[in-house]
């Protein structure tokens, strides 16, 4: 923490070197031809376009040209930016600077594509956007009535420089104007006021413009917004951002009566119901809550380039009232994460809209990269202030996730851009996570098998041991079994074979090692049975019938090889005969299949 | 021709068959009581329902956050005001620090799940820890196959659900489980005579104290199994251990929750226990005596000890509840033995609709067939008498009496209800199962005895087909009832619209969350005590009275300034301080539970005390002796501060089509004060629906104006 304030301190330290050491002065060659400037006051931001054409009437070309803010001003400003006004329309650097005998004043320094030569003119546009500059007037309205703000403004351009001509166009939202300074010449006409043209006016000239009208636009203000972005390698980014929001319009006096809301449109004009927030058109999983569950009043529409919601805060806000919530959705990653190797952009944005005219006293956005990530580069659109760096942990996190923290304050609409964050992340890192859940479960499970397997008791149950045994020594012998069962299959196999093709040679290779296979598993069967003998002698006699009845099987097996070997293959037999003694041998091998059956499931 | 049998690859011994099915029944049975009581969860969302869980789900969270000693020192200056409230001292702590070590070892895993998650869904949870340790009570009552069918009919049985689905986040959720365990525990102390169990059957009861009141059941009916041993002559060492061990440890166990303190040695509700103690050490010393002396001289000793030991305990009884050592009996206690006793004195208790004595239709309601089976199970344990079957009995018998007194302890019988239907139905379905199957009996002498029966075979069918009959209608009753009366979070209310979509009507939150954004941080609201557990905990604003009704007065005095007339009730607003006051009113959306309709027990507790003694309930009548709202109510009632409240400005509203304007929809009239101001007070903010409306107190008049 201390190390971050140090940080920030000696940042600032060289900043305001620079910036003394780039002093500028003021190019008296320069004059400002025309300036038509228009005021837009319909919403509760202050939006000036200045439309200036330079002259250069020095004999040096000039590279750059300064923009005056005055110091009442000052404050409020939250968004400038220029451009030229032929047809390329292309942005021009603007930043801020110091200007020698004028510490009071606020100088931003456009610095020109191409030098202007002298006696050439040219034409460009700088735009401002400044908050919390209409002040409601009276400061408390009852919830019949309208909303009046005053501005208070220049009537000339401020300007470093001698304007030739001016005039400045102001819109209000209605045509509803208490009251407006008359500095001739002006006119109103609808809801629009245009003061000038006015000629050859002296650098930093001020002249009070005062405008009282009705604008009950909505007056809100979101005290602070947080917004976190957390992105998953697994193709996911969750953003979350958590909005304190204040009705900053003149304040309700008296009291609220729904009777009134619900019946007359005309109360509570200046009282905010809804508003409409646009997310990515990837969005999904959107939610809406607080502190104590989900607010039911929110509709969602999907558009074609983007999800547009309708929220509906809790109750709606008068002056003065506040609200809090909670907005989350997801979107796809492969939008916004882009990467070569183990090298990732991510390319979001800083501030997202919230609603039209929106003011942000303080954005905080945190991005939550994943675990492992480092050697973080941060490019943003605008100056921002970048926080230390701190862990969030989360599922399945074992050293934390680094948490880049960016803050600024006074933000408006024309703030929505793009940052970009370069980082590195080691692509085996993806692994890790799926281990650590298979290592816990295989831990888990051999936990498990080691206490039910391991017997953990200081004294012996000798019966359940035995009993064990048992169950251990029937399931080899039913294993074996199976393996007869097996070698009988294959046998029949070939007696149906040896019926129809009546090939003895063949026949007999292949008996060969049936009946080896057999011999080995009868064998194994009785060795495990006479192991048996000590421990249960009920089992032992099952296993000693089992075999017997195999026995008569296997002879039975051997009639029906015989039958075919000596009678039928010679053709010794007539087709009756044969029939009647096959069927008997069926017959007699079905019982004692029965019978062997009974045994194998009783051993189960 | 017939195939020889191949064992196939998965071999599994009739044990290992036995205890995969055991495990898998069990497993199902515990997840789906799990997900049965999810329903409110996916139709609305995860949020804690009703009163007082909001009040628990406020004191978890300052638990998790401020950690156990800040918690124990607790003085809460948001509810009673100007009173205030020890919580450490005022509550059972057992839910609170169970959520709250579960949310710490989540997050000691980095799972960072909410705290509000943890509160939602504990109750689920336990429920099935019930499952399991039903499963394990009945199994040692009686045998696994009772338990497993115990254990099915527990999960889904509506009288435990109604009191345990997410988000009802209350002491009965963890209480049940811990009771059975309790039990469960002494069960097995009781067959083995180990001081081993008994301890932790003394943990066990250590746990239950900690979080519900109703443990004064548990240490009741213990005693009452020894008593019964006693007197039936199955008094052993085994139950000398197990009761000595389990009755000493609990006590000073449970003498350290700082809410029970010296109750378990001072009050009478306790003295079964104490007393049953005394009585195994004398029948020990007895038995010891018996073993050495001749029969004369024991039985003269044994007539003195008797004589002596009555009186004394009489005397020194006595004695302790004249200096008041041992607390009187307490209200809720003598509402359980004479259910009109609270009804004729203390209003308070009366106006909770959940201590009001069941009616039969909620006992089928909430048990199904289990009513049925009870009695069968209960002839199943006399048939076969053990020291452990004689508890049961007691249970079962003591639990349905208790039931039948108090709506809220149907709770207590459901355990019990489905462990007695458990081996009811197990062991009628082993006689009859073996019938089905009894044409390949081989043994003949059996043979010979089993024809006397026709249709054997035939009628064992059709009694199991009956059985699964009913238990299939169970199921779906249990379903039925679950979704359709347990489930709703009653913070928000929803509604079909005329068009067939689903309305939603989330006033109270708007309300709740109107006062936490818009009012000043020590703003102080008076409403009736329902809802000061969820202004607390939702609108984190001072109030007046809550849902722990420990001050009589208190509410008392909220109740006149409710019932009394606006100059009237200035007074007594501005000796409490109150900046808003908040009442519920169901009259545009028909919502009928409203303050309107709770007014009369305002009145009731109101008039209760000395100051309000001006307060009459009668006053509030019409002269037909009726409570109407409209031109025929009594004037009182239309003048007074709550009437105002309500219907200010309603006499505007039209409600209903065909109707004159101000037509109240639960009261289905027309109000009978319709053009009236509020001098005193201002409309703060209604909600949509108008069910919350808030009202600022105005303060004192400038002079001279």
């Amino acid at each position: 923490m201390a190390r971050g304030i140090i940080r920030g301190f000696i940042i600032l330290l060289s900043v305001c070197c620079i910036v003394s050491a780039n002093s500028e002065t003021i190019n008296n060659d320069l004059v400002i031809k025309n300036v038509e400037r228009s005021i837009d006051l319909q919403s509760q931001l202050t939006k000036i376009v200045n439309k200036l054409t330079v002259e250069n009437t020095g004999k040096n070309p000039v590279k750059s040209l300064l923009f005056a803010i005055e110091q009442k001003h000052k404050d409020g400003l939250s968004y400038i930016a220029a451009q030229t006004r032929d047809t390329s329309r292309s942005a021009l650097k603007i930043s801020e600077t110091k200007v020698q005998n004028h510490p009071d004043k606020l100088f931003y320094k456009i610095e020109l594509k191409d030098a202007l030569s002298p006696g050439r003119s040219l034409a460009i546009e700088v735009e401002t956007v400044s908050s919390n500059e209409l002040v409601p007037h009276p400061k408390e309205i009852t919830q019949k009535e309208k909303q009046l703000v005053r501005y208070f403004g220049n009537v000339y351009f401020y300007s470093p420089y001698t304007v030739a001509k001016q005039t400045s166009v102001i819109t209000l939202p209605s045509r509803n104007v208490e009251n407006y300074t008359k500095f001739k010449p002006v006119v109103q006409s609808d809801s629009t006021i245009t003061y000038g043209p006015y000629e050859k006016v002296a650098p930093f000239s001020v002249e009070d413009l005062i405008l009282h009208f009705e604008n009950n636009n909505k007056f809100l203000t979101i005290k602070k917004l947080e917004r976190v972005i957390e992105i998953s390698h697994w193709g996911n980014i969750a953003i979350e951002e958590t909005i304190d929001l204040y009705h900053t319009g003149a304040l309700l006096k008296g009291s609220f009566s729904r009777y009134e809301y619900a019946r007359e449109s005309k109360s509570g004009q200046s009282s905010v119901q809804n508003f409409n927030t646009i997310l990515p058109a990837a969005a999904s999983d959107v939610y809406y809550r607080d502190e104590i569950g989900n607010i039911s009043t929110s509709h969602m529409r999907i558009r074609k380039d983007a999800v547009e919601l309708n929220l509906r805060p809790r109750f709606p806000l008068f002056g003065g009232w506040k609200t809090h919530y909670v907005i989350g959705y997801n979107v796809p990653s492969y939008e916004y994460l882009f990467n070569s190797g183990d090298e990732y952009l991510l390319r979001m944005r800083l501030l997202d809209h919230v609603f039209d005219d929106m003011v942000v006293e303080e954005l905080v956005t945190k991005i939550i990269l994943p675990e492992g990530s480092h050697s973080v580069k941060l490019n943003a659109p605008y100056s921002v202030t970048r926080l230390p760096d701190t862990l969030h942990y989360t599922y399945l996190d074992t050293k934390g996730r680094p948490v880049i923290t960016i803050t600024k304050n006074n933000l408006v609409e024309n703030h929505i851009q793009d940052f970009q964050l370069r980082y590195t992340f080691p692509r085996l890192l993806m692994l890790q996570e799926p281990l650590l859940v298979v290592i816990a479960l295989y831990l888990l499970f051999l936990l498990v098998i080691v206490y039910v397997r391991l017997d953990f008791s200081i004294n012996k149950d000798e019966v359940s041991e035995s009993k064990l045994r048992i169950a251990g020594r029937c399931e080899k012998i039913l294993a074996a079994q199976d393996r007869r069962v097996n070698s009988y299959n294959d046998l029949d196999d070939q007696l149906s074979e040896l019926k129809a093709n009546k090939n003895t040679n063949t026949f007999q290779a292949a008996v060969k090692s049936i009946n080896q296979e057999y011999k080995t598993a009868t064998n194994t069967i009785s060795e495990l049975s006479l192991k048996l003998k000590g421990e249960s002698g009920d089992v032992y006699e099952r296993i000693q019938e089992l075999q017997k009845l195999d026995k008569a099987l296997k002879e039975l097996y051997n009639q029906q090889q015989a039958l075919y070997f000596d009678k039928l293959i010679p053709g010794r037999i007539g087709r009756q005969p044969f029939v009647d003694a096959e069927s008997v041998i069926i017959k007699k091998k079905e019982e004692t299949v029965e019978k062997i059956n009974s045994i194998v499931k009783s051993l189960q | 021709m017939g195939l020889l049998a191949k064992t196939g690859g998965l071999r599994m011994s009739a044990e290992k068959q036995e205890t995969l099915l055991k495990l898998s029944i069990l497993s199902i049975a515990a997840v789906l009581s799990f997900a049965t009581r999810l329903f409110s969860v996916l139709r609305f969302e995860s949020v804690i329902h009703e009163f007082d869980p909001y009040f628990n789900y406020r004191t978890t969270k300052f638990l998790a956050e401020e950690g156990f000693y800040n918690f124990h020192n607790w003085f809460d200056d948001r509810a009673w005001y100007p009173l205030g409230r020890i919580i450490g001292g005022t509550i059972y702590p057992g839910l609170m620090v169970t959520s709250a070590a579960l949310y710490h070892l989540a997050w000691l895993l980095n799972i960072t799940i909410d705290i509000r998650n943890v509160c939602v869904f504990l109750a689920p949870l336990f429920s099935s820890l019930t499952t399991i340790v039903t499963y394990l009570l009945t199994k040692e009552l009686k045998d696994s196959a009772a338990g497993l069918v115990a254990a099915s009919m527990i999960a889904i049985v509506p009288g435990y659900i109604s009191r345990s689905v997410a988000g009802s986040y209350d002491n009965e959720g963890i209480a049940i489980f811990c009771m059975l365990f309790t039990y469960y525990m002494w069960i097995k102390a009781v067959k083995t005579g180990a001081i081993f169990w008994s301890s932790l059957a003394a943990l066990a009861y250590f746990y239950m104290v900690s979080s519900w009141g109703g443990y004064v059941f548990l240490i009741n009916l213990i005693p009452l199994h020894v008593l019964t041993l006693m007197a039936t002559g199955r008094f052993s060492h085994r139950i000398y251990v197990a009761y000595s061990t389990l009755y000493c440890v609990g006590t000073v166990l449970s003498m350290q929750i700082s809410f029970v303190g010296f109750q378990p040695v001072q009050s009478s509700e306790h003295m079964l226990a104490l007393g049953v103690f005394g009585l195994c050490q004398i029948h020990s010393l007895v038995d010891y005596l018996r073993s050495k002396m001749s029969q004369n001289d024991f039985e003269l000793l044994f007539k003195a000890l008797v004589f002596s030991m009555v009186v004394i305990s009489f005397v020194v009884g006595g004695a302790l509840t004249v200096t008041g050592k041992i607390s009187p009996w307490t209200g809720r206690f003598y509402s359980l033995l004479d259910p009109s006793y609270a009804k004729n004195h203390i209003p308070i208790i009366a106006s909770v609709s959940e201590h009001q004595p069941t009616s039969w239709s909620s006992f089928y309601f909430d048990l199904q067939i289990l009513v049925f089976l009870f009695p069968a199970g209960l002839y199943f344990c006399f048939s076969k008498l053990t020291d452990s079957n004689i508890f049961l009995i007691l249970y079962g018998v003591t639990s349905i009496y208790f039931a039948g007194v108090m709506v809220r302890l149907m709770l207590v019988l459901a355990p019990v209800m489905c462990i007695l239907s458990g081996i009811g139905a197990s062991s009628m379905l082993l006689t009859y199962m073996k019938q089905i199957e009894s044409g390949k009996v081989v043994d003949k002498k059996s043979k010979k005895f089993e024809n006397n029966y026709v249709l054997r075979s035939e009628i064992a069918t059709l009694f199991v087909a009956v059985m699964c009959f009913l238990f299939v209608s169970y199921t779906l009753h249990c379903t039925w009832v679950t979704a359709e009366a347990y489930s709703s979070p009653s913070i928000v209310l929803s509604a079909r619209s005329p068009d067939g979509g689903r309305m939603i009507f989330d006033d109270f939150r708007e309300a709740y969350y109107w006062l936490r954004m818009n009012t000043p941080e020590d703003a102080k609201v008076m409403s009736w005590w329902d809802y000061g557990y969820q202004i607390t905990a939702m609108a984190n604003r001072t109030i007046l009275v809550d849902n722990n009704t420990w001050n009589n007065t208190h509410i008392s005095r909220v109740g006149q300034a409710m019932a009394s007339s606006e100059d009237k009730a200035y007074e007594i607003m501005r000796e409490l301080d109150v900046d808003y006051v908040l009442v519920i009113f169901g009259g545009l959306t028909g919502y009928s539970s409203d303050d309107i309709n709770k007014f009369l027990w305002m009145v009731r507790i109101g008039g209760s005390t000395d100051k309000g003694k001006h307060i009459t309930e009668w006053d509030y009548y019409s002269p037909a002796g009726e409570f109407r709202v409209d031109k025929e109510g009594s004037p009182v009632l239309l003048n007074c501060l709550m009437y105002k409240m309500c219907y200010y400005r309603f006499g505007q509203v039209y409600t209903e089509g065909g109707k004159p304007s101000g037509y109240d929809r639960v009261r289905n009239m027309e109000i009978g004060n319709k053009d009236f101001e509020l001098d005193v007070l201002e409309e703060a903010y209604t909600t949509e629906h108008w069910l919350v409306r808030i009202y600022k107190v105005k303060d004192l008049r400038n002079r001279g104006i």
